[in-house]
């Protein structure tokens, strides 16, 4: 039996789990809803047309591209200092640091979310605190902003840009740091002419990861964003749950995952040009 | 353009001194090697020099200004690095122009002074490559010129022809002494490789555990090793132990005497004492003649132009490379057992104070 034979079984379980419920899902957003018998058979785009139209839903998609975009590039600049903190470790804590990094990832996303209502509640500690130290009169409203989301946000996700940039920084050899050093490059320059272009397949990397995350968010989304607060995910899933509609639901899944796949290919492609510019010059 | 003076320097890890007291002065235009097996500081001294090292006291001064708290890019020092650390995302324009660009020197004069010092490796026709579009010879050479473009006050060289193959770093290591020559550059030199630091040098420090064991020319150290480490690591030497007898006569611990040069150790006469003699400075006479040395030849290795001998002398081994002689030569047919005698001039046996190691 070749080796190859090996790859089958996991081939075979992602065409069942992930492109077989995806072709469904396309399937079912080119149904027609009617709210009698909830879906009929059809091939439509009118899901599509509506979802695309209704501003409220314009509105929703607005709120999750943007909150994507600040997420993904607060943790970018958050992330960087550490990666290469943890890069150019060189004693035994290096693996200790690390693990600590991956901390936030081994407690579960709603038991952490449920954390930071507790923590950022009218009654939570740090309204608490900021009350006590006589700082405040009053709660201060941080539960239920945008503002908790994407504090939720970032810290699920820092990990992941930390990750995936120091292992492309620790490939940049220290020597070429100092050899642009030596050549009278002060701290700035080092970074902005040789660290920065060096890790850009690690930052472009770690971007899309981020950013992929951040669209799909929901619970962070659900739980501290409160009801006036909506991102895609959780109103696919009321789509699903609360309306009933499935084919709406599914098209604004599919428009989603294309906005996702769109954005991400597009920044691929213009961080990699970019750095083969730099390469070709 | 200027000297390098380091004036007491001393690097500590916790307990540990990786540098004791490093006194050295690089005159204007001299090659000063630093050299030591692995471990001896001698690293660790040029990255102070290039200021990627803190020392632990001491001072480091540039052409007279004390750099020794400056950050390593205030101090105008070209360093040509092991592995080259060459910008890998940079062509090798870009890589020779990077210096001078730090140092705001306009686009016009930057292309050619670029291209100049390209042109003085003889890489110029590779301008637009990439630093991985060249072999490592070629890459060592883009080092250099991105070193030398600047004109550095001091140009560092740590171990720049370890990632060479032999052949290659014959070349390229008598480019550099020619380079560093016709600019008169004030240069250290770091290397674990004696031959490279007797050809190159001006002037050689030879370091191990973090202290100087000598300092001065290539004839100086062979010649005249100030002690038993210098003696062994420099060339190859037969280091004895024993006690003088009398002027001139030197007893081996296992019983032989031999003849010896004056002594200058300056300790005591009846203290420990080493004797420290080349082996090429050794003749060797088939049989047992009257005047020398009688002893028995334990082995023989050809290495074609040099035949290497062991002789056992009253129970100690002394090596002796002798050119190899012509056939027809009874020396030729020298073989394990034989009788020979060796003799030697008195002065070339030198006497060194300190113990065995």
């Amino acid at each position: 039996m070749p080796a190859a034979t090996l790859v089958v079984p996991a081939c075979l379980l992602v065409t069942a789990l992930l492109v077989g419920p995806m072709v469904y899902l396309g399937r079912i957003s080119l149904n027609h809803y009617d709210a009698s018998s909830m879906m009929t058979e059809a091939l439509t785009l009118e899901n599509y047309v509506r979802a695309v139209a209704d501003p409220y839903y314009r509105g929703v998609m607005a709120t999750t591209l943007t909150m994507a975009l600040v997420c993904t590039t607060t943790t970018l600049i958050l992330g960087f200092p550490v990666a290469y903190w943890i890069a150019r470790m060189q004693s035994s804590w290096k693996s200790l640091v690390t693990v600590m990094t991956l901390m936030p990832l081994l407690v579960g996303n709603v038991v952490r979310v449920a954390g930071w209502v507790g923590l950022l509640g009218n009654q939570g500690f740090v309204n608490a605190g900021l009350q006590g130290v006589g700082l405040i009169d009053e709660p201060i409203r941080i539960l239920y902003t945008p503002f908790a989301v994407a504090l939720g946000t970032v810290a699920v996700v820092l990990p992941y840009m930390i990750l995936t940039l120091a292992s492309v920084i620790e490939a940049i050899p220290r020597n070429v740091e100092e050899a642009a050093a030596n050549l009278g490059a002060p701290p700035a320059t080092v970074f902005s002419r040789v660290v920065w272009p060096l890790a850009l397949p690690g930052v472009a990397a770690g971007c899309t990861l981020v950013f992929i995350l951040c669209m799909n968010t929901f619970a962070t989304a659900v739980l501290l964003g409160g009801s006036q607060f909506k991102m895609m995910a959780p109103a696919v899933y009321d789509q699903f749950s609360k309306g009933s509609n499935w084919p709406f639901g599914a098209a604004l899944a599919f428009i989603l995952l294309i906005a996702t796949l769109t954005l991400t290919v597009l920044g691929s492609v213009l961080i990699a040009r970019r750095s083969r510019r730099r390469v070709a010059a | 353009m200027g000297t390098l003076t380091l004036d007491g320097l001393v690097k500590r890890y916790g307990p540990s001194t990786a540098v004791e007291r490093v006194d050295l002065e690089v005159r204007q235009g001299e090659l000063v090697s630093l050299l030591g097996p692995s471990g001896c500081g001698k690293t660790t001294t040029l990255r102070m020099v290039a200021g990627f090292i803190e020392p632990t006291a001491g001072r480091i001064l540039i052409g007279g200004r004390d750099v020794t708290r400056a950050p390593a890019y205030a101090r105008d020092t070209g360093m040509v690095f092991q592995s080259y650390a060459l910008f890998p995302h940079m062509s090798v324009a870009e890589n020779v122009g990077f210096g001078l660009e730090m140092r705001k020197v306009g686009r016009a004069e930057r292309e050619s002074r670029v291209m100049e010092a390209l042109r003085l490796v003889r890489l110029d026709h590779l301008a637009a490559r990439l630093p991985r579009e060249l072999s490592g010879g070629q890459q060592q050479r883009v080092a250099l010129a991105r070193a030398l473009v600047v004109n550095p006050a001091v140009f560092l060289l740590d171990e720049p022809l370890s990632n060479l193959d032999a052949k290659l770093r014959a070349e390229v290591r008598l480019e550099i002494r020619q380079l560093q020559q016709r600019l008169g550059l004030t240069t250290l030199f770091v290397t674990h490789d004696q031959d490279e630091a007797l050809a190159m040098s001006d002037r050689l420090v030879v370091l191990a555990a973090g202290k100087v064991q000598q300092v001065g020319s290539a004839e100086d150290l062979y010649e005249r090793p100030a002690n038993a480490f210098v003696a062994g690591f420099v060339g190859r030497c037969n280091v004895l132990a024993g006690a003088l007898e009398g002027p001139g006569r030197f007893r081996l611990e296992a019983g032989a005497v031999l003849p010896c040069g004056p002594d200058e150790t300056g300790v005591p006469s009846h203290a420990a004492r080493l004797v420290a003699l080349r082996p090429e400075r050794i003749a060797i006479a088939a049989g047992e003649r009257g005047e020398g040395l009688p002893a028995r030849i334990t082995a023989v290795t050809y290495l074609g132009a040099e035949t290497e001998y062991h002789a056992d002398l009253g129970g100690t081994t002394l090596l002796v490379i002798r050119p190899t002689p012509p056939h027809g030569d009874p020396l030729r047919r020298l073989a394990v057992e034989d009788r020979v005698t060796l003799q030697w001039d008195p002065a070339a046996a030198r006497l060194i104070a300190g113990e065995a190691s």
